[in-house]
C-alpha cells in the first residue's frame, strides 16, 4: 500500500513539475470552479512565480517520494496526509484568490501537522507546531480580509489594481500581518521555534519536504505580499524584512554550530538558509522601494536561485540524515562516527551535501551565495546612509553566517561519517537500501545541475522576478557559461571555477611525479598522533568541536556548564567517572515565549473565575448577554 | 381584537410572573398550563379576527403539545420530589423585584418596533417578550433541574406569543418543527433528570458542581 502511494507521489510529481516548468517558461493559464468554494470560488492561476514555485515543489517531491518507497516501507498511518500534503503545497503557489489560497494554505498545515505526529511520542512537537502554524494561519487569515475588504474583492488580480489607491494606515497593518503570518510559515526569528521540534520528529521524508519546500511557500507569501499586493510599499517594510532576514541567518547558523542532533541540527540550518533567502528578498525590496528596479530584480534572482538551492541541498541532507536514522536508530551525532566505510553512499551524498549548504565552489550553494552577496554590495548606488549601514550590517552578517556554516557542516559531516564508531549502534550500520540511495544521488545531481546550468538558471528567474522587479536584472550571459553581474561589477563562470579546482587539485600528483617521487605504493595504518592506543573515546566529540564556538559566543549561547566529578568510595583521589554537561540556554525561549506563555497562563486562570460550576451563573450569562445585546444593539 | 389580544398576552405576562412568584412544583406546574392555554386561545383568537385560517390548526397543535402531552411528562419527573424545595428558598420578593426589571427592559427594547408595526397586535408585543424573558429568568433563578425545563418552556411560550403578535405566526411547517423540538427536548431532559436524580437522590442543580472543569 504504502509503495503504492509513494510511488502514485513519484508519478504526480513529475506531471507537476513538467505543468511547473512550463508555467516557468511563460505559459499561462487560469482554471476556475466557482462553486466549490463559498467566497470567491475556487480559482488557480499559472504565471511564472507561481511556475517557479510549483517546480520546486514537484522538484523535490519526486526524488523524496522514491526515498520513501524504501524508507516508509510497509507504513500504514499518514500515507494520505503525505498526499494530500504534496497536493496542498502543489496548489498553494497557483492559488488565484484568498480562499482558494487560505484553503491549500490550512490544508498544508494540517497534512504536515498529521505527519509531525505521527510516530508515538512526538504529541509535544506536534502541538507546538500546531500553535505556531495557526498563530501564523490566523495572521495571513485577518490580513487577507481586511485587504479583501477594503479592496471589494478576494481576487489577486485585483488586489494588484486596488492596493495602490488605499490609505498607507490600511497597507502597513495589512503588509504586517501578511508578513508575520508568512514568516512564521518560513521559521524567521523569533517565529522559528516549531522548526527544531517539528522537524525531527516528523519521518525523514517528511522533515525534507517540510524544510526544503513547505518553510519556502512562507517566502512566496511574502514576495506577493511585499512585491506585488501592497506594491508599491514603504522602505521599512524592506528594512525589516531584510533584519529579519540577517537575525535569521545568524541565529539559525550559532544553533546549528552547537546543536547535537542531526535532525535538528538541520532544522537550524534552515532557518540560517531562510534568513539568506530573507537577505535577498529584503534587498530586493529595499531597492524597489527605492526605484532601482534592475538592481532589486537581482537581489530576488539571488533570493529564488538561493531557495531552489537550497530545497535541493537541503532535501538531499535530509535524506541522508534518514538514512543515518534507518541504519542506526539513533540522530545523535555522538552516536554515530565511523559511517564512512559502513555507508559509503550515504556519506558521498551527504559530504556533497554538506559541501554545497557550506556555499563551496563548485556547487549550486556557492552560486546563489555569491549573486546574494553582489546584490547586497551594489547597495552604493543608494543615495542614502542609512540605507548603506543597514547593507553593510547585512553583508557582514552573511559573510559571518557563511564562515559558521562551513564550520557547522565540517562539524556534522565529520562527527557523523568519520573516525571510529562511538556506539554499538554505528558500528552495525548497514547502507541505505536501493531506492533511498536513488532518491538521494537523484537530489545530488540537483544540486550538481544547479550549480553548473547556472547560465539557463539565471536567465530563467530573470523572467520570473521581471514582473516582480519592474525591470530586468543586470545580468549578462557571456562566453565560457560565465554570468556578467551589474555590467562588468563581477562575472563568474562555474565551469571555469570547476575546471581550475580540478586542475588545483591534480597539480600536487603532476608536480610529485615530475619532480621524480617514488612510485611505489606503501600501505602503513593511518597516523595515530603517536598514541599507541587509539579508540573511541579518545575522539573528537560533538560537543568538544562546539565549544569554542560556546565560548566565543558566549552571550549569545549563555552556556551552562557542569562537570560531575564521582569519586571512588575509598579514597576521594581516585576518580570513578567525570561527565561534563554545557547546555545552552535559549535566549528566545527565556525572553520571548516563557513570558507570553506565563502571561497566557494567568489570564486563563483569570478567567476561570467565570467558570464557578453554577448552572444558574451560566444561564444568568446567558441571560446577560441576551439584554445587554438587545438594549445596547 | 386589540383589547382582546392585549388582554390575552397580559394574562400570559401574569401567569409567567406567578410561575417566578410560587415555590410549589405542582402548582407551577399548572401555571404554565394556564399560560399555554391562554397562548392557544390568543392563536384562535387572532386566526379568527385576520382570517388566517391556518393559524387554528397551530393553535390546536399547539393545545395539544403544551396542555396535554407536554404536562403529563413534567408530572412524572415531578412525583417523588418534595412539593417544595426542602432547602430555606431565595426570598420571592427580590425574584419579583427582577421580573419586574426585565418586564422594563421588554418595554424599553419592544417600544420602537411596535412603533414600527402596524398590525392591530402589535401593542401586547412587550408582553409576549416580556413573558420570554421571564421564562430566562426562572430558569436562572431556579434551583432544580424541574424548574430549569419549566423556564425554558415558558421561554418558548413568549417566542411563540412574540411571533403570533408580530407576524401573525411563523409558517406552518416552522411551527410543526419548533413543536416537534420541544416535545423531544422535554423528553431527553426528563431522562437527565431522572438520571441526574438517581445519581444524587435529588434534582437539585447545585450538587453538580463536581462537574466543574
Amino acid at each position: 500500500m504504502s509503495t503504492l502511494v509513494y510511488g502514485f507521489a513519484v508519478l504526480g510529481s513529475l506531471v507537476a513539475a513538467a505543468v511547473g516548468i512550463h508555467g516557468l517558461a511563460g505559459g499561462t493559464w487560469t482554471l476556475v470552479a466557482p462553486g466549490l468554494l463559498p467566497l470567491g470560488g475556487f480559482a488557480i492561476a499559472m504565471d511564472r512565480l507561481g511556475g517557479f514555485f510549483l517546480t520546486l515543489v514537484a522538484a523535490a517531491a519526486a526524488p523524496v517520494s522514491l526515498y520513501a518507497i524504501d524508507y516508509d516501507r510497509g507504513a500504514r498511518r499518514g500515507l494520505l496526509a503525505y498526499l494530500a500534503f504534496l497536493g496542498a503545497m502543489a496548489l498553494v503557489p497557483l492559488a488565484a484568490n484568498a480562499m482558494t489560497f487560505l484553503v491549500a494554505w490550512e490544508l498544508m498545515s494540517l497534512a504536515s501537522w498529521l505527519l509531525v505526529g505521527r510516530e508515538p511520542g512526538t504529541s509535544r512537537p506536534a502541538w507546538a507546531y500546531a500553535v505556531m502554524t495557526h498563530a501564523g494561519f490566523a495572521c495571513v487569515l485577518a490580513g487577507m480580509l481586511l485587504l479583501g475588504a477594503r479592496a471589494g474583492s478576494l481576487a489577486f488580480a485585483d488586489w494588484r489594481a486596488v492596493a495602490p489607491a488605499l490609505d498607507g494606515t490600511t497597507r502597513s497593518v495589512v503588509f504586517v500581518l501578511l508578513a508575520l503570518g508568512f514568516a512564521s510559515k518560513a521559521g524567521a526569528i523569533p517565529l522559528h521555534v516549531w522548526l527544531p521540534l517539528a522537524h525531527p520528529a516528523a519521518p525523514s521524508h517528511v522533515s525534507a519536504l517540510m524544510s526544503g519546500v513547505m518553510v519556502k511557500l512562507g517566502v512566496y507569501g511574502l514576495l506577493r505580499a511585499g512585491l506585488e499586493w501592497l506594491v508599491p510599499g514603504p522602505v521599512w517594510w524592506a528594512a525589516a524584512v531584510l533584519l529579519a532576514g540577517v537575525a535569521s541567518a545568524l541565529v539559525g547558523v550559532l544553533y546549528t554550530l552547537v546543536e547535537r542532533d542531526l535532525k535538528r541540527l538541520l532544522a537550524f540550518s534552515t532557518i540560517e538558509n531562510v534568513g539568506i533567502v530573507l537577505i535577498g528578498v529584503g534587498a530586493g525590496m529595499v531597492f524597489r522601494a527605492e526605484g532601482l528596479g534592475a538592481l532589486a530584480a537581482l537581489a530576488l534572482v539571488a533570493a529564488l536561485y538561493h531557495a531552489a538551492n537550497h530545497a535541493a541541498f537541503k532535501a538531499l541532507l535530509f535524506l541522508g540524515a534518514g538514512s543515518v536514522l534507518h541504519a542506526t536508530g539513533t540522530r545523535s551525532l555522538d552516536a554515530c562516527g565511523g559511517l564512512v566505510k559502513r555507508m559509503p553512499w550515504t556519506a558521498a551524498a551527504f559530504l556533497l551535501g554538506s559541501v554545497a549548504i557550506a556555499g563551496l565552489p563548485p556547487l549550486n550553494g556557492f552560486v546563489s551565495e555569491w549573486l546574494t552577496f553582489q546584490a547586497l554590495l551594489q547597495n552604493l548606488r543608494l543615495p542614502r546612509p542609512e540605507l548603506n549601514l543597514l547593507f553593510a550590517v547585512a553583508l557582514a552578517g552573511l559573510a559571518l553566517t557563511v564562515g559558521l556554516a562551513a564550520a557547522a557542516f565540517v562539524r556534522a559531516f565529520g562527527i557523523t561519517f568519520l573516525a571510529l564508531p562511538r556506539s554499538e549502534a554505528a558500528a552495525g550500520a548497514h547502507e541505505a537500501p536501493p531506492l533511498m540511495r536513488a532518491g538521494m544521488v537523484a537530489t545530488a545531481l540537483g544540486c550538481v545541475a544547479l550549480a553548473l546550468g547556472v547560465t539557463w538558471i539565471v536567465s530563467g528567474l530573470a523572467a520570473v522576478v521581471e514582473p516582480l522587479a519592474g525591470a530586468a536584472p543586470p545580468l549578462a550571459v557571456q562566453a565560457w557559461g560565465t554570468v556578467d553581474v551589474g555590467q562588468g561589477f563581477a562575472a563568474l563562470s562555474m565551469p571555469v571555477v570547476g575546471v581550475a579546482l580540478a586542475l588545483a587539485l591534480a597539480a600536487p600528483l603532476v608536480a610529485l611525479r615530475l619532480a621524480g617521487a617514488r612510485r611505489d605504493r606503501r600501505t602503513y595504518e593511518t597516523w595515530g598522533c603517536g598514541r599507541m592506543l587509539q579508540t573511541a573515546r579518545m575522539e573528537y566529540t560533538a560537543a568538544s568541536f562546539a565549544s569554542p564556538f560556546k565560548r566565543v559566543f558566549d552571550f549569545f549561547y549563555r552556556p551552562d556548564r557542569r562537570v560531575d566529578v564521582r569519586a571512588h568510595a575509598e579514597s576521594r583521589f581516585f576518580v570513578e567517572a567525570t561527565t561534563y554537561a554545557s547546555p545552552t540556554r535559549s535566549i528566545f525561549d527565556d525572553w520571548l515565549y516563557g513570558p507570553v506563555g506565563r502571561a497566557i497562563g494567568q489570564a486563563t486562570t483569570v478567567a476561570r473565575t467565570i467558570q464557578s460550576g453554577h448552572p444558574n451563573l451560566y444561564l444568568a450569562y446567558i441571560l446577560a448577554a441576551l439584554v445587554a445585546m438587545l438594549v445596547l444593539g | 381584537m386589540m383589547a382582546v389580544c392585549n388582554l390575552l398576552a397580559f394574562l400570559g405576562l401574569l401567569a409567567a410572573l406567578l410561575v417566578v412568584w410560587r415555590q410549589s412544583r405542582p402548582g407551577r406546574l399548572q401555571l404554565f398550563v394556564a399560560q399555554s392555554a391562554l397562548l392557544a386561545a390568543l392563536a384562535a383568537a387572532i386566526a379568527l379576527y385576520s382570517g388566517h385560517r391556518e393559524l387554528l390548526v397551530v393553535a390546536a397543535a399547539f393545545a395539544v403539545v403544551k396542555v396535554i402531552v407536554v404536562p403529563r411528562v413534567l408530572r412524572r419527573v415531578v412525583v417523588g420530589a418534595p412539593v417544595r424545595p426542602v432547602a430555606p428558598g431565595r426570598s420571592a420578593g427580590l425574584k419579583l423585584l427582577g421580573a419586574g426589571v426585565l418586564v422594563l427592559v421588554s418595554y424599553v427594547v419592544m417600544l420602537p418596533v411596535t412603533a414600527a408595526t402596524s398590525l392591530p397586535t402589535a401593542g401586547a408585543i412587550p408582553l409576549a417578550f416580556a413573558a420570554s424573558l421571564l421564562g430566562l429568568f426562572v430558569c436562572v433563578s431556579g434551583r432544580d433541574a424541574f424548574t430549569h425545563i419549566l423556564g425554558f418552556l415558558v421561554f418558548e411560550n413568549g417566542i411563540f406569543g412574540l411571533a403570533l403578535l408580530g407576524a401573525y405566526g411563523l409558517p406552518i411547517l416552522v411551527e410543526a418543527g419548533v413543536f416537534l423540538d420541544v416535545l423531544v427536548i422535554v423528553l431527553i431532559m426528563e431522562g437527565v433528570v431522572v438520571q441526574i436524580r438517581r445519581e444524587h437522590a435529588s434534582i437539585d442543580v447545585d450538587r453538580l458542581r463536581e462537574l466543574r472543569g
